[in-house]
């Protein structure tokens, strides 16, 4: 009941103390180039030999403050029952091939925006320990933020494919400048795939703009333009090739392994969070919400390269020996369950996938973080190294299974709703891709079982390098993401006043992702029988 | 207002003689020179914006000024101001020489896009094409001698496609001449010609596989005879391009596939080049190959907003190639002497930088707008295979830019004892610091401002009488 009628995304007004204190047009635009003009100025001071690094630190973590402030008000500000485009801001940019600076959330960019400004902060605070070129390091960190913030908000197809491109450079920097042993493969592969992507998206939005008659790339005119079967088969797969090079979906994954064990920290932990969740974003936003035809007519290949992701990530953790490899294809695993929503077709799998989005953003952010941490506190990565830690890691240890447990979506954490409505909305349209992916969830539950039994509970390695519990700092940003799956799980709809439906302060993720699904989802509405009744 | 239109071309070639006259007269220094000479170029920006707007014609047609004169001559006159500001004089041969050839390169531009015949626009190309030779016989003459002997065949086609034009139509004013194609047919004599025009444009713009002799000079050329070689000459044989495409416009089967494959191969080529080699030189001539043969894909789409698109990049192309070499100066040989630019001279790494990001159409910068405009005449002109292929040419031109970048600002500077020849660090000048971060500005302000350049280079494309 409540699932369905969290789907239903209900209209009723739910009023937030505080709403409507602050208003401002150009909170989205604040929150993209804010990052940018702080970046820009930040290479503009002076820092001899590097005398200022921790002034620079601290102006990126009051910059990332500052933006989720900023959007933490715009999210208290959304009107939950109003199913159109909010914060919008509209600008003509290329008036003469029809492109516009448009931005806009509804509720699934809101939520997103929201899980980008807390993985930004996470970032920050994982990068702490950054000693090496201390600026350009921060420049490029905000950049991507900026980028990934900018896709998120873009309503313009020729906005969309500008940040989508945009991150490419700034991520690939900082993986050649601050990653491990293997960062030259990390780096062109992001490279490699993630231009693959953006060319694959390009090409979809050339696609839809040239049927539509090359008036216009507003998604409010391209996603609601009607085009041909064979014109919605072409841009659907393009999409389909330029989300699964992104979210990652197999076999276009093959930057995961070294990008998220060889980065440094703060990218791997920006990049599993946020940039990479911009692929289901991408498919949810643009090719569920705009091509239906081509959804049904992909979905059970979208769902079968969902089941395949999760069921390959999972053994791919299960036969490897470096616990930072493992992570990394473990975080893939909320990805696939994403996609297996969308592919589902139906609102309730669908408002899965958007919380799913949410909460495998943290989860994933979580588990890479936890591995990187744990191994750089150990002092090694070979599961044969490692072994017994948990009463010399107490912290990490409780970060470790928490994510665990976040990514297979047990109760009280938030990816178990969305977990339950993604599968629960897909066993009836989706059965074979549902059970795979049940299946491959199955598999990776084995694989973080032997993970976590073998690392932090087996038998200690009397030959390993010495360890050490996380740092206060190390703390910092593991609890926050451990904290917003937690928050979600507990107050999926906001915490209210006791013996109230009034919610104080938080307005409830649930109800803000609510708005504007009802639009998204409509055209997979199942008919209601003549005489059926509600 | 009418009597002031060239005035931009007169101040051009009057700084030009003046430099070249003072170069002959007592040898001393004059730090002072560089300033004055990017003043020139200044001050004629500052005229044509203020008085390009005017339309009119001289001399009975031959020279017009109209929407598509304002946009190339501001385009280049911008160009040419900041390549003077931010060169590092020290590695020049003769300063003098090559402050004057920039400026009447520049004024062959000008007349290019001023010209409204045949004329004019071979006279424009040559003016261009014969100062970059000059600047480039300063410090190898061979390579000068083989840019003046492919120069000299592309000249030739040019010239022969141009004459059988002017036999077949029996007229060598643009406007007429484009008339009169719209009644022809599409036959093989008009063919011939018309691939003999392309082919000569395509040599002395550098479309590959026709890149003989412009891609050694590029990259053995002092730093701004580079910069005149792949980014002003080009610039100029483009726009002729331009016209030429837009006279051929009615017939679109007699020159869009072959320009079509020439573009393919020059995107495609220009990436893998760039991404192959680990010369910034080297690589800055190649990223500007493929933004040309963007620039190429967009003229073979035959129709208004096509042309503008490619026009418009022209304008990107033409700041950021004319740039390019001038302000990486001695820095040609493999990336370890870009190493640590970032931390050393933080205003021109930071122009280097954009100029290859712009270059490769990395977002959001001035080449992305251009490409992205290119595109979507693509998409609408229904060449998706040709959209695709350029994509795989800007997804490695954008890897070989991030190799650059990496150097620039992740690697440490070597010390000084190390430093090659060919790695010199550029002087520090109070001029090149202004021009780099001015060239920051432009490169970035290209596409925050790329509306209204936009809407001028599609007047521009429609003043050339396309639909």
């Amino acid at each position: 009941m409540i699932l369905a009628a969290i789907a239903a995304a209900s209209p009723t007004p739910v009023g937030v103390p505080g709403a409507g204190i602050f208003t401002s047009p150009l909170i989205l635009s604040l929150s993209i180039w804010v990052p940018v003009a702080v970046a820009i100025g930040m290479n503009a001071l002076p820092n001899p030999r590097g005398r200022y690094d921790t002034l620079m630190k601290q102006i990126a973590f009051f910059t990332n403050v500052g933006i989720v402030f900023v959007l933490f008000i715009a999210y208290n500000q959304f009107e939950t029952f109003l199913p159109t485009l909010q914060f919008e801001e509209k600008l003509p940019w290329l008036t003469s091939i029809g492109a516009t600076y448009h931005l806009g959330v509804d509720g699934p960019s809101m939520t997103m925006m929201m899980l980008s400004g807390l993985v930004g902060i996470a970032a920050v605070l994982a990068s702490w320990g950054v000693r090496e070129r201390v600026r350009s390091y921060f420049t490029l960190l905000l950049l991507t933020q900026s980028a990934v913030n900018g896709a998120i908000a873009a309503h313009d197809m020729f906005l969309l494919v500008l940040f989508w491109g945009a991150a490419i450079i700034p991520v690939a920097l900082l993986i050649f400048g601050w990653g491990g042993p293997r960062r030259e493969a990390a780096a062109w592969r992001l490279v490699g795939y993630w231009g693959l992507g953006t060319a694959a998206l390009l090409i979809a939005t050339m696609i839809a703009y040239a049927a539509n008659g090359g008036g216009s790339f507003d998604m409010d005119v391209l996603l609601k333009a009607t085009f041909t079967p064979r014109v919605q088969l072409a841009v659907g797969a393009a999409l389909v090739i330029a989300a699964a090079t992104r979210l990652p979906l197999f076999p276009l994954h093959g930057w995961v392994r070294d990008v998220y064990a060889d980065s440094p920290l703060g990218v791997s932990v920006l990049v599993a969070g946020s940039a990479s969740r911009l692929g289901a974003y991408l498919l949810l936003r643009v090719l569920v919400a705009g091509d239906p035809d081509a959804s049904r007519l992909l979905a059970p290949f979208i769902a079968g390269l969902a089941a395949l992701t999760i069921i390959y990530a999972a053994l791919v953790a299960l036969r490897t020996v470096d616990l930072r490899w493992a992570a990394a294809h473990l975080a893939m695993v909320p990805g696939g369950l994403t996609v297996l929503g969308l592919a589902a077709l139906t609102p309730l799998s669908i408002a899965g996938s958007v919380l799913s989005n949410f909460t495998g953003g943290l989860a994933a952010a979580l588990i890479v973080a936890a591995a990187w941490t744990l191994t750089d506190r150990a002092q090694a990565r070979s599961l044969q190294v490692l072994g017994g830690l948990a009463p010399r890691m107490p912290i990490l240890t409780w970060v470790f299974v928490l994510a665990a447990l976040a990514l297979l979506g047990v109760p009280l954490m938030a990816s178990f709703p969305a977990e339950e409505m993604i599968l629960f909305g897909s066993f009836k349209t989706q059965p074979v891709g549902a059970f795979a992916v049940v299946a491959g969830l199955v598999l990776a539950a084995v694989a973080l079982a032997l993970l976590v039994h073998r690392v932090l509970f087996g038998q200690p390695n009397p030959d390993a390098p010495a360890v050490s519990d996380a740092s206060l700092g190390e703390t910092w940003y593991l609890g926050l993401l451990a904290g917003g799956l937690l928050w979600v799980g507990l107050f999926p709809g906001g915490p209210k006043l006791p013996g109230t439906d009034q919610p104080i302060f938080d307005p409830g993720l649930i109800n803000v992702m609510s708005a504007g699904l009802t639009d998204i989802a409509s055209p997979y509405v199942a008919p209601t029988a003549p005489g059926a009744t509600q | 207002m009418r009597n002031f239109v060239f005035v931009p071309e007169a101040l051009v070639v009057a700084g030009a003689l003046a430099i070249l006259l003072l170069a002959r007269g007592r040898r001393r220094s004059r730090p002072w020179l560089p300033a004055a000479a990017a003043a020139f170029p200044l001050v004629a920006l500052a005229v044509e914006l203020w008085v390009g707007a005017t339309l009119a014609t001289y001399f009975g047609g031959a020279l017009v000024q109209d929407r598509f004169a304002l946009f190339a001559k501001a385009g280049v006159l911008l160009a040419a101001a900041l390549a003077i500001a931010v060169t590092d004089w020290s590695e020049e041969d003769a300063p003098s020489i090559g402050m004057a050839m920039i400026l009447l390169a520049a004024f062959g531009v000008m007349v290019v896009a001023s010209s409204g015949d045949f004329v004019g626009l071979w006279a424009g190309l040559e003016l261009a094409a014969a100062a970059g030779v000059v600047h480039v016989s300063l410090r190898r003459t061979d390579l000068a001698l083989g840019l003046l002997v492919t120069g000299g065949v592309a000249s030739a086609l040019v010239l022969v496609g141009l004459a059988f034009v002017y036999a077949t139509t029996g007229s060598a004013d643009l406007l007429a001449v484009r008339h009169a194609m719209g009644t022809l047919a599409p036959t093989l004599p008009l063919a011939v010609p018309v691939l003999l025009l392309l082919g000569g444009l395509a040599v002395r713009a550098g479309l590959m596989p026709f890149q003989f002799a412009r891609v050694p000079a590029g990259l053995a050329a002092s730093p701004l005879g580079a910069s005149m070689i792949i980014g002003i000459v080009a610039a100029a044989a483009l726009i002729v391009a331009v016209k030429v495409a837009a006279l051929l416009t009615p017939l679109p089967a007699v020159f869009s596939p072959y320009l079509m494959v020439a573009a393919a191969v020059t995107m495609v080529g220009g990436g893998a080049a760039a991404l192959a080699t680990r010369s910034p030189r080297a690589r800055i001539v190649y990223l500007a190959a493929g933004q040309v043969g963007w620039i190429a894909a967009g003229l073979a789409t035959h129709y208004l907003v096509g042309m503008g698109a490619a026009l418009f990049l022209v304008g990107a192309f033409a700041l950021a190639a004319t740039t390019g070499p001038a302000v990486m100066a001695g820095a040609d040989t493999g990336e370890f002497a870009l190493a640590g630019m970032g931390l050393l001279r933080p205003a021109r790494a930071a122009a280097i930088a954009l100029v290859f990001l712009s270059l490769a159409g990395a977002p959001p910068l001035a080449g992305f707008f251009g490409e992205f405009a290119v595109a979507a005449a693509l998409a609408q002109s229904g060449a998706f295979w040709l959209l695709a292929l350029g994509l795989l040419g800007a997804v490695m031109s954008v890897a070989a830019a991030v190799g650059t970048l990496r150097a620039i600002y992740l690697q440490s500077p070597p010390d000084e004892s190390r430093r090659a020849a060919g790695a010199r660090l550029p002087v520090l000048t109070r001029l090149s610091s202004l021009g780099a971060v001015a060239l920051c500005i432009a490169i970035a302000g290209y596409g925050v401002f790329a509306n209204p350049i936009l809407g001028l280079a599609n007047q521009g494309a429609e003043a050339l009488g396309l639909r």
